[in-house]
């Protein structure tokens, strides 16, 4: 059994009287790939800002590999060890694409007061970025504005990104927003690929992505976690047929 | 005590004078989002404006002539410079207001000198209002103040039981729902621009008259007014009234206070080594009223980021 | 690579031969313009590659200014450095005042940054008249350049080549910042904050320091001023300080690095030149600016390199020629528009008035009397024509363009 790399504890958050997340209870355990879906306005959005620092929780708390990440700024929460990516593709739009991976990976180098160093000389750092291209599959387009890339090359290098802090756990905040059915396909297949033996939770809304690549699945309604299981589990649920997959069929 | 009341009511008067201009900016910053640089300058042409065709027409019709040209002037300036650069970003906005807050200066220079006109208040409105303890209360400063009341009343009225008011006040917060819904948002953009340059002509056509009208007085003004906007929360009227009124009191209060931090420090014993360090801790509150706002900022930006009454972010 | 490298010591050669290829009014000039485009790229920093808008520039250019005064005067006049190294209190003072100043204005980001600086900047320039002990009052602070190292630093050649160094230097290691971990990061910064911090950068941080390396370099720019003229006055504290190097900026292209220097250099270059001749060059250098923001977003060196990597298609080398033309004729028209209502609306001529009747003023050596009809006739005719031919062109390019596709 691999131990529990993030812990939710009565995790809940109101902006002013509105319960957005309540009592969330999860575990996410070391090396799965876990699913968070839910009808719209479920809240995944606002536990995925929970736990990567963007908000702070009214009450609970999120310990991650141990260590309490709950409230603290996201810069803090990403050098502990937590990557994400966002819905809205957020990348430098006006930088090349192997430029923002460099700024992705330079942090971990402890590279951000430097100012003798010649970015292109920084060999193990340029090694990583190669390497990152690679994986994303844009060596090609290395030197290209990643402004100026397609839509899902934007997407593939937002998931990059999100890879290149090396973290223990993975956020991805519905990587196919968008997406046309070839893209989803081949990003999901990256996705796999590229997420081998690392911790991953994603928020998609694409059921066939969700039930191909996910470990386990956590369903969310009104703030609140009404399931967690494999995706057979899930599948079967009587309370999530009601709640959620029968609203779609119906 | 006198004195107490006066300065309070000049405040207050200087303070709606404040927010006639800052209301302006903060409207065109909450709908377009653009802080216009040049804002401040409209309030000066409007002095300038009023100043010019008063010989001519008289002081109640140029006081309202004036900002009518402003508006138009502020239209054109919508219609064919910001729209232009729209597609650069709002930073680029900003800057070719700020562009246009110079050239307005050079040109306001290049046809009046670089010096103050001879604008002031007509003599027949030149009389005092009341008096009290024997110091007299100039009737124009009501008079401005009065200017500023009705105006905002009727602004507010516009806003809120028009269907106008109810178009652009949708328009501010979604701009794209508002133009799906079938209403002309350019058009509404422009008129707001308008109203933004017509009200900070008018204040400069009033407060011209009783103030000095020279090149200098958008940037002294502009300055405050973007405090007020930072210290009220940018994009919230209500902050801003709350800002140009406190702004407002807090200046002219100042005035009449003659203690230094020296003075302050005296009382607990420090007063020799305040008064031999010297510095600016032996300056008097009076002189340094005109910096007052900028502390004020300046604290509100530690304390409360967001401004006073500003969304956080 | 090394057609750069060829470019640059061709201009460093020539920069160093200026003093025995101008008069001393023009090597006068020059100093200037190398003060303008040292503070125009440090500037350019902050906020052409940190993407932070600062409208109060001024106040660390005049702070360096009047520190390096004060370093002058220290010891009794000997001097707190030699004199080749008082630029090092600029930087010093730029850099702690960097440090306070950008601590408060990057907790907040666009706009209200921008309206910071300047409310910053305007709060130094209203304290500095009630502080006499270090601001000097209306008089400033004058001082003497001490002779050092063996120079007397008495001439105009002497502090040419003093003003050279500093301005190379910081140039060049404003040039290698961009090429470091922490230029990349600025760059970041202006792109996209919000996800720096989510890849774990303190951005809050780093923009504090981008502002105050930014404010220690305008420091230096301030400083050299100080020891170009052997005094400090709280005018260079004031707005038009500021505005100056952001028009510069701008105009020459605050993204690309060179831009804002060779802009600046440009500025003051023509307004050294017509000063003589022109009451009016702050307008022109405002009309200009906006101008260029309006059609040249990324300003005019900027557009330059833009064409040379062959965006916009090919270049139709008579339509480029004709479009310039046509500005040329349109800007005559312009100045000589603006130049004669200058004239007649000047104190000079109010006063020429008191003799009575509308008499005629000198413009381009001829006599133009204010109600002549050619007076006003030929401007308009010449603004006209040249704008005629710029719209012709265009069209016809466009049209050009369309067929090819």
């Amino acid at each position: 059994m691999s131990r529990d790399i993030l812990v939710l504890d009565h995790l809940c958050k109101s902006f002013g009287p509105v319960e957005v997340t309540r009592d969330v209870n999860l575990v996410i355990r070391e090396g799965e790939r876990h699913a968070l879906i839910g009808p719209n306005g479920a809240g995944k959005s606002t536990l995925f800002h929970l736990i990567s620092g963007n908000y702070k929780p009214t009450s609970g708390s999120i310990r991650l590999d141990g260590d309490e990440i709950g409230g603290l700024d996201p810069a803090r929460v990403n050098r502990r060890g937590l990557a994400r990516s966002f819905q809205i593709t957020n990348i430098f739009s006006g930088l090349s694409v192997a430029e923002n991976l460099r700024l992705a990976v330079m942090r971990r180098y402890g590279l951000q007061f430097n100012f003798w160093r010649r970015v292109t000389h920084l060999r193990r750092v340029n090694a990583e970025v190669d390497d990152l291209l690679q994986k994303i599959r844009l060596t090609a387009k290395a030197r290209s504005i990643a402004g100026d890339l397609p839509y899902s090359d934007q997407r593939s290098l937002e998931i990059g990104m999100t890879l290149a802090s090396d973290p223990k756990v993975i956020l991805l905040d519905e990587p196919m927003a968008g997406m046309s059915h070839e893209e989803t396909e081949y990003t999901t297949d990256l996705i796999r690929d590229i997420t081998a033996g690392r911790t991953l939770m994603i928020v998609e809304h694409d059921m066939d992505v969700i039930f191909t690549l996910a470990d386990r699945i956590t369903v969310l309604v009104y703030g609140e976690i009404i399931a967690t299981g494999t995706p057979q589990q899930i599948r079967e649920s009587a309370r999530v047929k009601e709640a959620y997959l029968g609203e779609e069929a119906g | 005590m006198e004195q107490i009341v006066f300065a309070l009511l000049n405040g207050v008067i200087y303070g709606l004078l404040l927010f006639m201009v800052s209301a302006g900016l903060t409207l065109i910053f909450g709908m377009m989002g653009v802080l216009n640089f040049a804002h401040a300058s409209f309030y000066m042409v409007g002095a300038y404006l009023a100043y010019t065709l008063q010989p001519v027409t008289g002081f109640w019709l140029a006081i309202i002539l004036a900002p009518l040209l402003v508006a138009g002037l502020g239209i054109f300036v919508e219609r064919f410079v910001l729209r232009r650069v729209h597609a650069y970003g709002h930073a680029h906005e900003l800057l070719v207001t700020f562009g246009l807050s110079v050239v307005i200066a050079e040109v306001i220079k290049m046809f009046y000198g670089n010096f103050p006109v001879d604008y002031s208040v007509p003599s027949d409105l030149n009389f005092s209002a009341f008096a009290l303890g024997g110091m007299e209360y100039p009737f124009y400063r009501l008079f401005m103040g009065g200017v500023a009341v009705v105006m905002f009343a009727v602004l507010y009225l516009m806003l809120t039981r028009t269907r106008v008011g109810i178009v652009v006040r949708a328009a501010i917060y979604r701009p794209r729902m508002v133009e799906a819904l079938g209403h002309n948002v350019p058009m509404v953009f422009m008129a707001i621009f308008g109203i933004g340059a017509f009200l900070a002509g008018l204040a400069g056509a009033i407060a011209g008259a009783f103030y000095t009208t020279n090149p200098n007085m958008a940037l002294e003004l502009g300055v405050v007014v973007f405090v007020v906007v930072v210290v009220g929360g940018l994009g919230s009227m209500e902050g801003a009234m709350l800002a140009s009124i406190i702004i407002g009191v807090m200046n002219s209060l100042a005035v009449g206070v003659n203690v230094s931090l020296a003075d302050v420090l005296a009382r607990v014993g420090l007063g020799d080594w305040a008064r031999e360090t010297g510095g600016i801790l032996t300056l008097q509150l009076s002189s340094l009223a005109a910096t007052l706002p900028f502390f004020l900022m300046l604290l509100v930006l530690l304390v409360r980021p967001s401004g006073l009454l500003g969304e956080k972010e | 690579m090394l057609k750069k490298l060829v470019a640059v010591i061709a201009v460093l050669a020539l920069l160093l031969a200026l003093p025995a290829l101008l008069s001393e009014s023009m090597l006068n000039a020059s100093v200037q313009m190398l003060i303008a485009a040292l503070f125009a790229t440090a500037f350019a920093l902050l906020c052409g590659q940190a993407g932070m808008l600062s409208f109060g520039h001024a106040a660390y250019f005049g702070l360096g200014a009047f520190a390096t005064v004060h370093a002058m005067n220290a010891f009794g006049g000997d001097g707190l450095l030699p004199t080749p190294l008082m630029p090092l209190a600029g930087a010093a003072i730029g850099l702690i005042s960097g440090l306070g100043a950008g601590y408060f204005s990057t907790q907040r980001t666009g706009t209200y940054f921008a309206m910071i600086t300047l409310a910053l900047a305007e709060l130094l320039h209203a304290l500095a008249p009630h502080l006499k002990e270090v601001f000097g009052g209306e008089a400033g602070i004058s001082s003497f350049r001490m002779p050092a190292w063996g120079f007397e630093f008495g001439s105009t050649i002497e502090i040419y080549y003093l003003v050279l160094g500093w301005t190379v230097l910081c140039i060049a290691l404003l040039w290698g910042l961009t090429l470091t971990p922490f230029g990349r990061l600025v760059l970041g910064l202006r792109e996209n904050s919000h996800r720096l911090k989510f890849l774990g950068y303190n951005t809050h941080a780093l923009g504090t320091f981008v502002f105050a390396l930014s404010a220690a370099f305008a420091g230096v720019a301030g400083a050299l001023q100080a020891l170009n003229i052997e005094a400090a006055n709280y005018v260079v504290l004031e707005t038009q300080v500021s505005t100056a190097v952001l028009l510069n900026t701008f105009i020459g292209g605050a993204k690309v690095f060179f831009g804002p220097a060779i802009g600046a250099a440009a500025m003051t270059f023509f307004g050294h030149v017509t000063s003589d001749l022109t009451r009016s060059w702050l307008l022109y250098q405002g009309i200009i600016f906006m101008l260029v923001m309006m059609y040249l977003p990324r300003g005019i060196v900027g557009e330059i390199l833009a064409r040379f990597r062959g965006e916009g298609g090919a270049v139709n080398p008579v339509a480029v020629l004709a479009r310039f033309a046509g500005i040329l004729v349109a800007a005559a028209g312009f100045v000589m528009a603006i130049e004669l209502t200058q004239r007649f609306f000047s104190t000079d001529y109010k006063a020429a008035r008191q003799a009575g009747g509308w008499p005629a003023v000198e413009f381009a050596g001829h006599m133009w009397a204010p109600f002549a009809p050619l007076t006003w006739a030929l401007p308009i005719v010449l603004i006209a024509a040249g704008l005629g031919l710029v719209t012709f062109i265009n069209r016809r390019e466009a049209r050009r363009q369309e067929a090819q596709i």
